[in-house]
């Protein structure tokens, strides 16, 4: 389809005053994956994917989007990206026939019969004001608005916020299709993790303006373990592995560790963990310092 | 694009179009009536220098009868810059409301964008300003053969200036509205900020664009000719042991300084005035007019910068 990434950072940062909304990002994601960008509330994922459909300007680095510069050829990147921004906002005057009507008269590839056929499965009247739909039902429109434009990539920020559990389903479940009908590329942030694997390939994890660890999901998976032992210090193990986290009890001292090959120690119980486990031990683990930012750096540089 | 700006503008273009469909509705019948009113009464034959006594009668009477409506149209000087707010909010609208996010990520760029959402509501003022100033020439004709149009309330509605001021109201919100991204309040302050900048200019600059006129004559004989339909900035009479002044600026008015000579008996020997005589209405007009527009367009080029490369 196209020999470029999909999405490649280098160093790039974006700081409003004297805060870094995102310090240091440099991380590919494959054309054809379906990546999740993981991370709290204000850990930059907003920023990242403002970045990468142009909205705002790097302060330090570059983006490239199917190897442009989102921001200094928009030209060449915007007719090939579907963006559904944060809340995706909607103009709520309109109805929902002229919202599609917009969406042919601002993109040259736009491809009606996509657009009715999306909104004739949702069960919408086309005469209805946005403003009056259901925030699931808005959220679809704003779904069929990017889809409609037939793009190469695909950024949702945070599509599954602020809708009911229901509408949440429904709105992945969409996206689901719309990647097994089309393998189109895909980058959607969430702070929820559950149901992500099902649908997600890829994953970066964001946390205080870093990443903090980037790679396929079966390999960040097949990567990490849990050891399980006697009360112990993590210093031998921290020798060959890296621990993201460790907790001790009186007894027991378990550790969450990116295993770097086998795990030899006899004394350990090793056992395999979950996607949700391991995120959470990366969202709780400090960014400046220490070994997540090491494995971060070092999945990057795979 | 243009389709989408129509469609997002269409509300507050159809409010200004109201407003002016209002103002018209007020205007047409009570037009054709003191128009027609104007021949009737034969005024056309009463505008030499020296009225005679019926002409006097019936001026009286044509102005006494149509005043309230004059003074009305007065606060029309108040219009331009509520359109012109009015169709700055669709603008802010998207700021306010996040759907330029929406805009900017559809195909086309957002310079091309900004272009087309700025050049919309510029070309609604200019039109809807322009039916303004043909509306009410159109209606004060009668008042202007007999008074002139020097006076603030009809110099603020003929010529060139309600453009002026029409691009400045609408401009001022724009530039406020793209750094506060507030709708209703970037509308409101542009108002108020409208309103100074008309006092400001109305009561101090004006007098000040053009080098005014100064004339002295003898109490006794006729005024300067100019002096009839002109904008008293001071009008002083000077005697043995006499001295007042009068007529101080833009309420001076033809009424106030007709007055004075009467009241006097064989008061003062010299009148002195200052004044801006009818010739200077286009000079007036000219300069006043650059000057709101100049500062509009820098105030939406701020706009279509800051919007550009301070909005993400």
């Amino acid at each position: 389809m196209n020999e470029h990434p999909a999405l490649q950072a280098a160093g790039l940062g974006k700081r409003y005053g004297s805060k870094w909304a995102l310090e240091d990002c440099t991380l590919e994601i494959p054309a054809g994956s379906v990546t999740a960008l993981v991370g709290p509330n204000g850990a930059g994922k907003t920023t990242l994917l403002q970045l990468a459909v142009g909205l705002s300007e790097p302060t330090t680095g570059t983006v490239r989007v199917l190897g442009h510069s989102p921001r200094d050829e928009a030209v060449s990147v915007l007719p090939k990206i579907g963006f559904v921004a944060q809340e995706h906002p909607l103009y709520r005057g309109f109805s929902i026939k002229e919202t599609l009507k917009l969406g042919q008269k601002l993109n040259p590839s736009w491809d009606d019969r996509v657009a009715l056929d999306r909104i004739e499965r949702l069960g919408l009247p086309l005469r209805q004001k946005v403003g009056t739909l259901s925030g699931g039902q808005q959220a679809q429109v704003a779904l069929t608005l990017a889809l409609a434009k037939r793009p190469q990539l695909l950024f949702l920020d945070e599509p599954v916020a602020s809708l009911d559990p229901l509408a949440r389903r429904e709105f992945m479940q969409s996206v689901m299709e719309v990647v097994s009908d089309t393998g189109m590329t895909v980058v959607l942030s969430s702070h929820i993790v559950a149901d992500l694997e099902r649908v997600c390939d890829h994953l970066v994890i964001l946390a205080r303006a870093h990443t903090q660890l980037v790679g396929p999901i079966d390999e960040i998976v097949a990567g990490h373990r849990l050891l399980v032992g006697p009360r112990a210090d993590s210093a031998a193990i921290a020798r060959m592995h890296d621990v993201i986290r460790e907790s001790h009890t009186e007894r027991q001292t378990t550790l969450l560790v990116r295993a770097n090959g086998h795990v030899y120690d006899s004394s350990w119980q090793v056992l395999e963990v979950d996607l949700e486990e391991i995120v959470l031990a990366y969202l709780g683990y400090g960014s400046d310092r220490g070994a997540a930012h090491a494995a971060a750096r070092e999945a990057v540089a795979r | 694009m243009i389709w989408v700006t129509w469609r997002q503008q269409r509300t507050e273009t159809l409010i200004a179009g109201g407003i002016l469909v209002l103002i018209a509705a007020l205007l047409l019948p009570t037009g054709i009536t003191m128009a027609h009113a104007y021949h009737h009464d034969g005024l056309a034959a009463c505008l030499g220098t020296n009225p005679s006594f019926s002409c006097h009668v019936a001026i009286g009477g044509f102005q006494s009868r149509f005043q309230p409506l004059f003074s009305l149209l007065n606060w029309f000087t108040l219009i331009p810059g509520l359109i012109g707010v009015v169709l700055a909010a669709p603008f802010v609208h998207e700021l306010e409301n996040g759907t330029y996010r929406l805009a900017w990520t559809q195909s086309i760029t957002r310079r091309r964008w900004i272009a087309i959402k700025l050049a919309v509501p510029i070309a609604a003022a200019i039109l809807i300003a322009a039916v303004l100033i043909v509306l009410t020439t159109w209606w004060r004709a009668p008042f202007v053969h007999l008074n002139g149009r020097m006076e603030t309330g009809t110099y603020d509605s003929e010529g060139t200036v309600v453009f002026g001021y029409t691009l400045f109201a609408l401009a001022l919100a724009l530039a406020i509205g793209v750094v506060w991204r507030r709708a209703v309040a970037a509308i409101t302050i542009a108002f108020v900020g409208y309103f100074i900048a008309r006092i400001f200019v109305d009561t101090w600059l004006r007098d000040r664009l053009v080098a005014p006129l100064k004339a002295t004559w003898k109490a006794s004989s006729a005024q300067p000719a100019d002096l009839a339909h002109a904008r008293v900035i001071s009008e002083l009479g000077t005697g043995p042991g006499i001295s007042f002044k009068t007529g101080s600026g833009p309420l001076g008015s033809h009424a106030a300084h007709i007055a004075i000579p009467r009241g006097l008996g064989q008061g003062p020997a010299t009148m002195h005035a200052v004044y801006q005589p009818p010739s200077h209405f286009w000079p007036l007009q000219g300069f006043e007019t650059g000057i709101f527009v100049g500062v509009a367009l820098l105030l939406i080029a701020f706009a279509a910068w800051w919007t550009h490369e301070r909005t993400a």
